[in-house]
């Protein structure tokens, strides 16, 4: 139930969001900079994926960015 | 005349059309123009030091994409995984002598020495799969299998993602679904929790193999906010049930007054422990929910990169991550790349140092270090660097330490005057290729 009432009110928060970013953003021909590799949210995702699974076993968190990781009996 | 005049207006209409529709009306053009293979490649080296975990990991990720925007990826992992790990035992002053996890013999551990099994070896492959197409103009979905494969470890998996545009593109909403089955199947057996570590050859405490099941969903928006200023944020919820032990972690049984760990004399002509220990048992379900923050901003030429995450979970963890990269170009085809990486957690409600003799059992005890209360820190550089050819390389090291504590109140006796808490300092080397063909 508790999980439940935490993802409704996540959905409220993401749809006051959403209404907010109508002010916000770019034209379609003012793009040249975010179109950029450097600028993309995973530039490199072969070592985004070494990171989270260094992070995954040493760590007692995972995901956040992507899912949760894990595949393995890490020790 | 009146042709090639009419001939111009379509152009232009074309043109301003596709400027019109963004991102998602150009890049097929570009694919269609050039439909190939983009390979990244990496070799990583990650060495804890003291003998503890080492890894050198194979990396292949292929990226094809095909008209209209479509893209096919393989993943390929090979590690490559040696050293010693802490089992959860107590270090004191005398010598201890433990029954390792096979149940197969016995390994010493000298005087005031944190515990650590040093038969640590392990191969593993990794295989992922995954398709990403557009549905409609608006939608986009990304589908995929992954799966790894240890000795005594197996996993399989499937997500799938689905987004969609607002705002002319200037947002982005996605949900995204995974689930996946893991099995294990350690030597000898996945121990009964609790069960005491017993005599060389006796798998009495050890049951046949185990499973989890984890699912995953996270729901997300990235927006732009301007030509130069890009956010995200994410929210995850994770599910695990199951066999959620780790069968190699171990809890010291001491006493009640020093701390000191419980003698054990083996059967006889016996080889066996010489103090008792008993396997950890957790819960077997674990619910974590995450925010993840992250922006991206641009300053003629440098990129900041800062992500957030908070996470807390029904075992009592609440950790915060903090994470760092800046992009400094030098010259027209390299960049320098500091990291900086902060992490935190408190520890899980059921972490114990120890057992005590003559106290009843808690109802979950485990004594794993990731899962007491640390502080952690990482810190890095990376150089890339472009070829004429158009090819990338990269290289970077970075440093990572973690600085935890056991917590005060559960030390005993003798426990209060030693390093409970196996501190790492680890470095990680890697060298990536990526090239297209």
């Amino acid at each position: 139930m508790r999980g439940l009432a935490k993802t409704l009110f996540l959905s409220q928060l993401l749809i006051f969001a959403l209404a907010g970013c109508n002010s916000m953003g770019v034209e379609p021909w003012e793009r040249d900079v975010l179109a950029k590799e450097e600028m993309q949210l995973t530039v490199d995702p072969v070592e985004a994926g070494l990171d989270d699974h260094i992070y995954f076993s040493k760590e007692a968190s995972s995901g956040g960015r992507g899912f949760g990781g894990g595949g393995c009996g890490c020790n | 005349m009146a042709t090639k005049k009419r001939k111009s207006v379509a152009a232009s209409l074309a043109t301003a059309t596709c400027s019109l529709l963004g991102n998602a009306a150009t890049e097929p053009v570009q694919a269609q123009e050039e439909p190939g293979w983009d390979f990244n490649t990496a070799l990583l080296y990650y060495d804890e030091g003291d003998g503890r975990v080492q890894d050198i990991s194979f990396n292949v990720l292929a990226n094809r994409t095909f008209v209209d925007d479509r893209s096919l990826s393989l993943t390929f992992v090979f590690d490559s995984l040696t050293g010693a790990t802490p089992v959860g035992a107590v270090p004191f002053s005398g010598p201890q002598t433990l029954t390792r996890a096979s149940g197969g013999s016995t390994y010493n551990v000298p005087a005031n020495e944190i515990p650590l099994d040093d038969t640590f070896l392990d191969t593993r492959y990794a295989l992922a799969v995954n398709w990403q197409q557009p549905l409609g103009r608006l939608y986009s979905l990304n589908a995929g299998l992954s799966s790894s494969f240890e000795y005594d470890y197996t996993h399989i998996g499937a997500n799938v993602e689905l987004s969609r545009d607002f705002n002319q593109r200037n947002t982005t909403v996605s949900l995204g679904l995974a689930i996946a089955n893991d099995d294990m199947d350690p030597e000898g057996g996945a121990p009964i929790p609790f069960a005491p570590m017993l005599d060389v050859g006796d798998l009495s405490n050890k049951a046949g193999d185990e499973s989890k099941d984890v699912v995953d969903v996270k729901i997300g928006v990235t927006q732009v906010i301007n030509r130069n200023f890009l956010v995200q944020l994410n929210y995850s919820f994770s599910d695990s049930s199951g066999y959620l032990n780790d069968p190699y972690k171990i809890l010291s049984l001491v006493d009640a007054v020093t701390g000191d760990p419980i003698p054990r004399t083996p059967a006889p002509g016996a080889e066996g422990p010489l103090h008792e220990y008993a396997f950890e048992h957790r819960p077997d379900s674990r619910t974590k929910h995450s925010l993840y923050g992250q922006g991206k901003y641009y300053m003629s030429g440098k990129v900041l990169d800062l992500s957030y995450r908070f996470m807390t979970d029904d075992w009592g963890i609440d950790s915060h991550t903090l994470d760092l990269h800046f992009r400094w170009p030098v010259g027209e085809s390299s960049y320098f790349e500091p990291h900086l990486r902060f992490y935190t957690q408190s520890h899980a409600d059921f972490y114990r140092v120890s057992l005590v003799d003559g106290v009843p059992l808690p109802t979950y005890a485990s004594a794993d270090y990731r899962l007491g209360e640390f502080d952690a820190l990482t810190v890095g550089l990376k150089y890339g660097w472009k070829l004429a050819s158009g090819n990338e390389m990269s290289a970077r090291i970075e440093f990572y330490n973690q600085e935890g504590d056991a917590p005060r109140n559960q030390l005993i006796g003798n426990q209060l005057t030693r390093e409970m808490y196996p501190d790492m300092d680890a470095i990680i080397a890697q060298f990536s290729y990526r090239f297209g063909k």
